[in-house]
Parts: structure tokens; sequence; C-alpha cells
């Protein structure tokens, strides 16, 4: 009965739709609270299958790779793998607990638009849209291009759209994506799954294709430099400013 | 030189794959290694200036495929040995995955491969819709069938689709 699809849903949430039929999308969920729910279960979805494996690619990379790679272990440093699979004796694999419990808040989190106790998941949906929330939002309302610092969020560029509106494209690990100001808050524009690694070797500036794409399609004239980012944050991401 | 230290870049995103399509983290890792030890030796294959990641993610996909239907054969040809070997394994390995898999690690396992790998590739690497229909060598349709057809056992199975 919908004018939007299962398979317009999925691309929706993969960040695979272009800006028409995002807007189709929003225009839809925001008249259809069951449309709203299946598309906010395909965005937890997607952060808790990403959340729960970002953990193996956090970790320090084993000695049994380096050795096959790395250039003084080629002679006799290589250890076969029939070696390992012996040497192996019924080892518990912590980091998939640890896993566990990031997908679990980052799905709490998102839960709907509820609160729930602790840290919010990077995305929640209200109004009918995505938003950001929790560190997200707070990266993409005080974080500077210039200085990332610690955070566990990197911003990529900050630039006005062609509604005069300021946008920060921002590439975390759960999440990367393109957000633009909305009232008080960020509505996400697209949002694909993250590096997953901090120690990634793809710069965040660098970016997905995809994230680029919406860049482009939004931009009005050239991206803010270190001082017209700063200014703008500043004023609040006001569009007046 | 340069081919080595690239593919050591890649090696978290492939472990993390390799994890995705596997029922454990250590099976995950024998089949990363099995994957870096074909790609060592058929590196002559791989055309520079082309993406080695989306090569690599092929080469495991397929050792991958080709492993899991060499279990499918093993277990309709010798059924009773495979069911005798499986009550003798209850104490440790049966047991020990048992315990370790997740909702998630569960959910995945009981996917079909097809859609299994293409949930793998974009909703865990991130790829792509039209990258990871090449990494498959499927079109475009097909992919996205299956991919909203895994997404729709996905929330079924882990009791999100509200």
């Amino acid at each position: 009965m919908s004018a939007v699809s299962e398979d317009m849903l999925v691309a929706y949430a993969d960040g695979e739709l272009d800006e028409v039929n995002r807007r189709r999308v929003e225009r839809a969920i925001a008249d259809d609270d069951a449309l709203a729910e299946r598309l906010a279960a395909h965005v937890a979805l997607r952060e808790r299958l990403s959340g729960h494996f970002a953990p193996v690619a956090q970790e320090a990379v084993p000695d049994r790779f380096r050795a096959l790679l790395e250039p003084q272990g080629a002679a006799d440093n290589v250890v076969s793998l029939s070696d390992v699979r012996e040497k192996r004796s019924g080892r518990l694999w912590t980091s998939w607990g640890m896993g566990a419990a990031i997908a679990a808040s980052l799905v709490l989190g998102l839960g709907l638009g509820r609160s729930m106790n602790g840290e919010a998941g990077p995305v929640g949906v209200s109004g009918g849209k995505m938003v950001a929330q929790g560190s997200l939002a707070k990266a993409l309302d005080t974080q500077l291009a210039s200085a990332q610092g610690g955070s566990d969020v990197r911003i990529g560029l900050s630039f006005r759209a062609k509604d005069g509106g300021w946008c920060r494209s921002f590439e975390g690990a759960a999440v990367a994506g393109v957000a633009c100001r909305d009232g008080g808050g960020w509505r996400l524009e697209q949002a694909v799954p993250g590096s997953g690694a901090a120690g990634d070797y793809r710069q965040a500036s660098s970016g997905d294709a995809r994230v680029s794409a919406t860049v482009e399609a939004l931009i009005a004239g050239d991206p803010a430099d270190a001082a017209g980012e700063k200014a703008a944050r500043d004023a609040g991401w006001s569009n007046l400013n | 030189m340069a081919f080595e230290s690239e593919l050591l870049a890649l090696v978290p995103r492939l472990r993390r794959f390799a994890a995705s399509l596997s029922r454990n983290a250590a099976d995950g890792d024998d089949l990363c290694q099995a994957a870096i030890e074909r790609a060592l030796k058929s590196r002559a294959q791989w055309q520079e200036g082309t993406r080695l990641d989306s090569w690599m993610y092929r080469i495991m996909r397929n050792l991958w495929t080709d492993e899991a239907r060499a279990r499918q054969r093993a277990a309709k040809t010798f059924a009773p040995e495979e069911e005798g070997a499986h009550v003798g394994h209850a104490g440790d390995r049966d047991i020990e995955a048992a315990v370790e898999l997740s909702d998630v690690a569960r959910a995945m396992a009981k996917l079909p491969d097809e859609q299994r790998e293409v949930i793998a590739l974009v909703l865990v690497e991130g790829l792509a819709y039209k990258e990871a229909a090449e990494v498959l060598d499927i079109p475009m349709g097909t992919l996205t069938s299956r991919l909203v057809r895994g997404r729709g056992a996905l929330l079924e199975l882990l009791g999100e689709a509200a």
C-alpha cells in the first residue's frame, strides 16, 4: 500500500539513494509510523552488525599475518596454517563479547528515539528523519576539522548547502556520512557504514565515494576553510552566519 | 615489497570480513591466512592500478565458497560418521562454539551463503552496492534482492522487526 518499497527503505539505510529518492522516502515515513519503524530497524541492524565486527579490525595485526607479509619474516618465521591449527587449543576470543556489548549499546541508543540509561548510539530517528545524537551530535556541534583531537568521530568537510544551511561530512567507526543543521540538531542526509577501524589505512578525508557524491550534490560553492569553519561553529551553525 | 605492505594494511579489514563469513574468529583467521597465502602465490594475476581490496575480498570469498561446498559434500557422503564425530566432540569444540557465538553470529550462520556474503560485504565491510556486486560477480538486481532477503531474515532472527 505504501509508495515506498522495502528495497527503497533498504537502499536508504545503506546510503545508496540519490537525493530525489531520499526525499521520497523521508516524505513517506513522515506519515507512516510503521514504515518509519521499519527504516529504524534497518538502520539499527546495520549499526549492530558493523559494531559487532568492528573490534576485529581494531585489534593489532596478529603475528601470524605479520610473519607472512613483513620482509624479515619471509624466510624462517613463517607459520604455516597447519602449525597454527595444531597449536590452537580452545582459546576464547574476548573481543566477541566486547563487540556484542558495543552493538547492544548502539541498538539501545537507536531504540526508536527512546532515551535509555548510558550512552546513546550515534543515530536516532526523530520526526520521521534520521538525526545525529550522542557523541556524533556533539562532534558535529563542536569539533573542528582542523583540530580533531582524540575524538572517535572525524569531521571531513564543513560547507554551505544550496539552501544556505550548514552541512558537515563525518566518519566514525560505526557510521559515516553527511549531516545538515536542522533546527537545533543535525539531520542525517546520508549514513553509510563507518570505517570500523581506528587504525584503518584509509584516511577519513579520502572518504567514501558515496559520501563525496552527497557532498557534491548538496554543496553551494566551496567548503569552508579553517577560519570559516570556526566562525560557523562559534555562531552555532546558524545559517544567517 | 609494495604488494606485501599494501596487503598488510588490508589485514584488519580482511580479518573482519573473514570473521563475518566464518562461524568463529579462529576459523576466520584460518580463512584469512589461506587467502593471503593464495594472494602471495598468484600475485602475478593482480593488475596494478586495480583495487587490491576488491581482489582480496574476491579471493577470500571464493576460498570460503569452496570450503563450504566441500563441507556440504562431506556431510552428505559421510552422514553417519559425521553424526558420530559430532557426539564425540560435544565436550570441546561444539560447546565452545555455542558459548562463543553471540546472537549476531548465530543469526549470520543461519543465512544461506549467498545472502550472508552480501550482508558481510555491504553491512559489515561497508562496500557500495556496485562494489559488492563486482566482488561477487553478480548483477546489481541479484545483489539487491539477496540483500533485502538477508536483511529481512536477520531482522526476524534478531527480533528487531518491531
